[in-house]
């Protein structure tokens, strides 16, 4: 079965940037724009994996997050924050809320996919069966 | 709220940098708005570059800058107000996250290049701001060439500028790119103690850019050059914008 990731961020570069480096991967890539988006995907599609913005406008991932712990059937899945703040208060609170793991901006390709394989197993794309 | 993570941890985890401790101890006393004034010269004049950059801005025209001593930096001081502190001691952070952003997104070095240094920038540029408020109110402007925003947008992108074809992607990009530089700050200005919300960057063109600075605030202007890109970075922030 691929992996199902959820991509939360309102810059589509960030999630095209995502998607680049899930390309070599069996994997499905979910996209959302922002937190409430995001949520409707998550209840829909049920991910192993959120990678989630906190500034967002319409909603910001700390509500997101907040929504998807007070879930049962969310809360469990492994949250990966890709955000460029990363001020003492917002640290703390999101470890507090149940991330699992905090990249800030800007990252470096190698160190996304690194994080993301510690949270949901990875198998690159088979090669196509030659023909005959 | 119960701290039960320990910020260092965390911050060690995820591999976070903390801000550099004379610009977090300066900005700390810049926010008790009674500052004294001879702690904040003592430590100024610890860190010979920020030193430097108060006497010259006190004096633009200085031919002694090099005397950056304690009677110089406070004199500077009383000159400049401590409002401008905040301002040069935040844009050595900045200027670094700017050429991390550059580097880590687009393998791009950017040079950092004396204002006075600045050609004339004629013709249309693309222009990026985003704002922040709450204690500490300002505005951060990135200004390019629309063909350098394009070869910024294709190397975030890894395609070639030719590539790009819808502007939307070249705005999303350029907006992206200047919301993790002011992300930067504003953590920076939380960790001071300026707790402050960034707003949603906005992008467009314009044939004509004067900086309007906020309020009670003062600005400062860096200019950086990489291959075929010249980038004018303006800030503007009032330490007390609340």
């Amino acid at each position: 079965m691929p992996a199902k990731i959820l991509s939360v961020d309102d810059s589509q570069t960030i999630r095209r940037i995502v998607g680049g480096v899930l390309f070599p991967y069996d994997c499905i890539l979910y996209e959302a724009a922002n937190g409430l988006e995001g949520l409707v995907a998550a209840r829909r599609e049920k991910p192993d994996l959120i990678i989630l913005d906190i500034s967002m406008p319409v909603m910001d991932g700390i509500s997101m997050l907040t929504h998807l712990m007070e879930d049962p059937e969310l809360k469990a899945i492994p949250v990966l924050m890709l955000t460029a703040v990363s001020d003492h208060n917002n640290v703390v609170r999101i470890a507090h809320l149940g991330a699992r793991d905090y990249l800030v901006k800007p990252f470096h390709e190698a160190r996304l996919l690194e994080k993301m394989s510690q949270l949901v197993p990875l198998r690159k794309k088979s090669a196509p069966l030659p023909a005959g | 709220m119960a701290d039960s993570f320990n910020y260092r941890e965390l911050a060690e985890r995820y591999g976070l940098e903390p801000l550099p401790e004379n610009v977090l101890r300066l900005a700390r006393l810049v926010t008790r708005q009674e500052a004294d004034l001879d702690e904040m010269t003592w430590v100024i004049a610890q860190d010979a570059t920020l030193a430097r950059r108060l006497v010259r801005a006190a004096d633009p025209w200085t031919e002694n800058e090099k005397d950056c001593g304690v009677v110089a930096v406070r004199a500077a001081l009383l000159r400049t107000g401590v409002r401008c502190v905040l301002l040069l001691a935040m844009s050595a952070p900045l200027t670094f996250a700017l050429a991390r952003t550059f580097h880590t997104m687009l393998g791009l070095e950017l040079k950092n290049l004396p204002p006075e240094w600045e050609p004339p920038f004629f013709g249309e540029q693309v222009l990026c701001v985003i704002g922040f408020s709450g204690k500490a109110a300002g505005k951060l402007f990135l200004r390019l060439s629309p063909d350098g925003a394009r070869r910024v947008a294709a190397a975030m992108l890894r395609v070639e500028p030719e590539q790009i074809t819808r502007d939307a992607d070249i705005s999303d990009a350029i907006g992206e790119l200047l919301n993790m530089v002011t992300g930067n700050l504003k953590s920076n200005l939380c960790d001071s103690g300026l707790d402050c919300e960034l707003q949603t960057p906005s992008v467009g063109l314009t044939r004509q850019f004067e900086i309007e600075a906020v309020p009670g605030g003062g600005w400062e202007r860096a200019v950086f050059h990489a291959p075929g890109i010249m980038l004018f970075v303006d800030l503007t922030v009032n330490p007390w914008g609340s």
